[in-house]
């Protein structure tokens, strides 16, 4: 299928530029956080990701998202279906099952199903006609997605898991539902959070939300995470100390830090100006998607874009505070940042869906 | 067909949602204003709490010399297990892995860790460990980034148990001393002097430890060193033994149970000391097994102590010397006066007997040394009064310490009435006078004493006994000994009684070396009243403490000597035969015949 040349000139060459460089700036990280060990040329690996990233960008936006939307049922019966392949065949690796290998590839299936949970959300929306919506309007959308969060907790990941939930919000936030209906869907929430914590949380996770409220509990297990983070951050101050010159970073005190943690090391190399740089960057890119949803001509459009853009800014906002020491220590990885492929393939085709409904805002 | 739905409901709410990213991003922004530039100080303080690390280099004791430069103790390489609890996961796993590496218990280990006083400060698990031990650690040096192995000076003592009591051991620094100021600034584990010139010079050969300030990874791997402080070494102290007349010492004892201590008489410099039995210093250098430590502090032979300065004895005859001069000084008797001895002496309502039944005949204080008689002592004694005796042992340096640089040193006694009155509440009876006269009753003195009272017979100085010579290869000044202003002519009577002493017919005939004079006086220290001694005469525990003073060339006297053998007879034959092998290894004389003891009629008491 050829692109249309109109089409062309409609991308959003500013969002994709702000994408690009905050990826460029994770692998600058990464090469920081990973130059004196054994896995040297992870910066180059991840280049080669981004590249491939691009591609499926390319891909993400050259099919009309409405297409996509009408396919939204047929990607969410492959979603389910890949997720519990993983959880019944799927390789234990550290206890949990997140991946399948395809031809020598690890294919973490919860990653793409954010994806694929907000084309169905933006289709399910659409379809209700609505001036305002009530609890009731939003629960059946709500258990297709809900299917969707067990699956992937249940691997378990609950940090992915959790994203679709801001996800489903603020789409139907944009359909209409009342925010008398959003506070009942938070108290139902934290019903089913309160019954979870008894029964479906593991004892590790237990642990790492009780040492969240006390670190000092466990300096040496969960909350040593946290503090050395939060050394890391603090002790890099205004300027930073410099690329390739955090103590932090470069003698091992930062856990995963060039993936979960790769937030820390910019912030104490390249101290509260980096900090600054890079939010600025993400809001930019944030700024537009909104700005995209606000543009798009049809509904499915718009709750494409918009939903795209609550998974981005809950990820950026719960990795950036969990750095700071803000929140519970969570596998979550920063968008575009972070290493590691699943997350910035997913992310890349999230942003090639966004920039795909702003240049088809004038197309028929 | 083109259908623009109706999307302006929606428009209100995107615009919200783009404010709150705005909002919360820059929240997020402000938090990290807050950590990095308001609280930038206090993390990096935690920064560099986390990469650095103080480790101090042990000093190496100052090596104890000889007074010829010779070795006498030295400082040889040991490794020590090290361990910094709060680098591991949990002291739980590190005493478990630890104690499966050293193939030690637990128990030892934990208590060791509960002992430190500070977090972070480095723990000795292990002493001295062999190179298994640290093969074994090194091999996990990765899983236990909490531990390490430290090489460290450790105290070697080439000569073993000789000098032991000299020179002393070092032992981990305890409790009680951690609490006194003097050691205010060690820790647990330390080691310091614990007896000997180590423990009397401890601080001076301990030297200033220095520091590394290191860079460490978080497995606590040394990265880099960012400063360092050189240790000053301890100083060398040159001792004024001498390591052959040190050995010999030993010897002569072939295994009894007494002590010796060679002075030069000028000087007062310490030639030599022994006390047997003794202990080997080197066991004491790391931690020592309690068990190993009960057995030695308990034994009844009392291995650890310095019978030198510490054994207290009744002097015996060696006292005569004493009265002698008190005597010839005090103008009670000149060198002519004679006292006839029918082997008796009638006197208070008793009768005392002489060692020589038969009787020595008519004397004067130069025969009466020679035959140390009592009878001719108890008259002299009876005529000057127990004061005046008293006042000149008290000159002569007894009932004190005589100041020598060891720790510990016991005084004696020398009583008199006003001591008794005080002490017991009781008057002084006349008896007791003739008993004191004759070096027994409630005198005791130690063996250094009675060497410095050679040397002062010697000399006509009292100089103060010492060890140590010069501290890093500065001397020590002499402590100016008094000159007592007693008259030529009282020495001279004495030496020459002395010299008669180790003669024909003399009691010390068994201290002979041909071509050598020496002067001498033997003396018996009663254990137990001569009545029960001859019903137990099989009893070696009920045999006198034989005693031999000497000093040597009587021309000019290089060497002052005192010897006690434990429960070894008369001093005649005991002692004397032990300061002969002594005196003749420092004449250079080798193995002389023992001297024909024909002749010698009697042993005195």
């Amino acid at each position: 299928m050829a692109i249309d040349r109109r089409l062309l000139l409609n991308i959003d060459w500013v969002m994709l530029g702000a994408a690009i460089l905050l990826a460029l700036i994770g692998v600058a990280t990464i090469h920081s956080a990973t130059h004196g060990g054994a896995a040297a040329n992870l910066y180059l690996k991840q280049c080669a990701l981004l590249g491939l990233g691009l591609v499926g960008l390319v891909i993400a936006l050259s099919v009309d998202y409405r297409r996509l939307a009408d396919r939204a049922l047929p990607l969410y019966v492959a979603a389910v279906a890949a997720l519990t392949y993983v959880l019944v065949f799927g390789p234990r690796i550290a206890g949990t099952r997140r991946w399948f290998v395809v031809a020598g590839l690890q294919v973490q299936p919860s990653e793409l199903t954010k994806i694929v949970a907000a084309i169905l959300v933006a289709k399910v929306f659409s379809e209700v006609r609505k001036e305002s919506l009530g609890l009731a309007d939003v629960l059946a959308p709500g258990a297709v997605i809900g299917l969707l969060v067990l699956l992937i907790a249940a691997e378990p990941d609950l940090g992915t898991a959790f994203c679709l939930v801001p996800l489903f919000l603020t789409v139907a936030f944009l359909a209409g539902l009342r925010l008398r209906a959003i506070l009942g869907l938070g108290v139902v929430l934290a019903v089913v959070g309160g019954v979870g914590w008894q029964y479906a949380l593991k004892d590790y996770q237990k642990t790492r939300i009780y040492t969240f409220l006390d670190p000092s509990l466990d300096p040496k297990g969960a909350g040593y995470q946290k503090i050395q983070s939060q050394i890391a951050v603090g002790s890099g101050g205004l300027m930073g100390k410099g690329y390739g010159k955090g103590s932090q970073s470069q003698l091992g005190y930062l856990p995963a830090r060039h993936t979960d943690f790769i937030f820390s090391v910019l912030a104490e190399e390249l101290g509260l100006v980096g900090v600054a740089v890079v939010l600025g960057l993400y809001l930019l890119v944030l700024w537009r998607a909104l700005e995209t949803a606000q543009l798009a001509r049809d509904r499915v459009g718009a709750f494409l874009a918009a939903g795209l853009a609550a998974l981005l800014a809950f990820q950026v906002v719960y990795n950036v505070a969990m750095v700071a020491g803000l929140v519970p220590v969570k596998g979550l990885p920063l968008p575009l940042m972070s290493y590691g492929g699943a997350s910035i393939l997913s992310t890349l085709l999230g942003i090639g869906l966004i920039i795909n409904v702003r240049m088809r805002r004038f197309a028929n | 067909m083109r259908i623009y739905e109706d999307l302006r409901g929606m428009q209100t709410r995107l615009v919200a949602l783009q404010y709150a990213v705005v909002l919360g991003l820059s929240l997020l922004a402000a938090h990290f204003w807050y950590l990095q530039v308001l609280r930038g100080r206090h993390f990096r303080d935690l920064a560099e709490n986390n990469l650095r690390r103080a480790v101090p280099i042990a000093a190496p004791r100052g090596l104890l010399l000889d007074r010829k430069g010779r070795v006498l103790v030295e400082n040889r390489a040991s490794f020590n297990i090290v361990v910094v609890p709060e680098h591991g996961e949990s002291v739980d796993t590190t005493v478990a892995r630890l104690a499966h590496l050293l193939a030690s218990g637990e128990a030892h280990i934990r208590e060791r860790i509960a002992r430190r006083d500070a977090p972070f400060r480095p723990i000795i698990v292990k002493s001295d460990a062999s190179f298994a031990d640290v093969a074994a650690l090194e091999a996990h040096r990765l899983e236990m980034p909490e531990a390490s192995v430290d090489v460290v000076p450790l105290r070697s003592y080439p000569l073993a148990s000789a000098a032991a009591h000299c020179l002393g051991r070092v032992g981990e620094v305890s409790d009680r001393q951690l609490q006194s100021p003097d050691f205010a600034d060690l820790a647990p584990g330390d080691l310091v002097g614990q007896a000997g010139v180590e423990s009397q010079y401890n601080r001076s050969l301990m030297g200033r430890d220095g520091l590394r300030r290191l860079i460490v990874n978080s497995r606590g791997v040394e990265v880099a060193e960012t400063d360092r402080q050189p240790p000053v070494d301890g100083p060398n102290l040159t001792l004024t033994l001498d390591t052959d007349l040190q050995k010999a010492m030993d010897q002569a004892f072939h295994g009894r149970a007494g002590s010796a201590v060679a002075l030069d008489p000028e000087t007062g410099e310490i030639l030599a000391m022994t006390s047997t039995p003794g202990f080997d210093p080197n066991i004491f250098s790391t931690s020592v097994e309690p068990a190993l430590w009960s057995r030695l502090s308990t034994d009844p032979a009392t291995p650890l102590m310095n019978r030198v300065i510490q054994g207290q004895y009744a002097p015996g005859s060696l006292f005569k010397v004493v009265t002698a001069t008190a005597a010839l000084e005090e103008g009670v008797i000149t060198p002519q006066t004679t006292f006839y001895c029918p082997g008796y002496l009638s006197i208070y309502g008793t009768v005392f007997h002489c060692h020589k039944a038969a009787g020595h005949g008519v004397l004067n204080v130069q025969r009466a040394l020679q035959q140390s008689c009592n009878v001719f002592f108890w008259e002299v004694g009876v005529r000057l009064e127990i004061e005046r005796i008293a006042r000149y042992a008290k000159m002569l340096g007894l009932g004190a310490p005589t100041g020598v640089d060891l720790p510990h040193e016991a005084s004696g006694l020398m009583p008199s009435p006003e001591w008794k009155e005080r002490t017991q509440k009781t008057k002084w009876y006349a008896g007791e006078t003739v008993s004191v006269a004759i070096g027994q009753g409630q005198v005791t003195v130690t063996p250094l004493q009675m060497a410095r009272v050679a040397a002062f017979m010697a000399t006509g100085r009292l100089p103060r006994p010492h060890l140590v010579k010069a501290i890093g290869g500065v001397p020590v000044p002499l402590v100016e000994s008094p000159v007592l202003p007693f008259k030529a002519a009282t020495l001279a009577a004495v030496r020459e009684g002395m010299r008669a002493v180790v003669g024909e017919q003399g009691t010390g005939l068994r201290a002979q070396i041909p071509g050598i004079s020496i002067c001498g006086k033997t003396g018996s220290a009663q254990v137990v009243a001569h009545s029960v001694l001859a019903r137990h005469s099989g009893t070696e525990a009920f045999l006198p403490h034989g005693w031999f003073l000497a000093f040597a060339p009587q021309e000019r006297p290089r060497i002052a000597l005192a010897v006690l053998v434990e429960h070894g007879g008369s001093g005649g034959e005991a002692a004397a035969p032990v300061a002969r092998e002594i005196l003749a290894r420092y004449f250079g004389v080798a193995a002389p015949g023992s001297p024909t003891v024909a002749g010698l009629v009697d042993t005195e008491q």
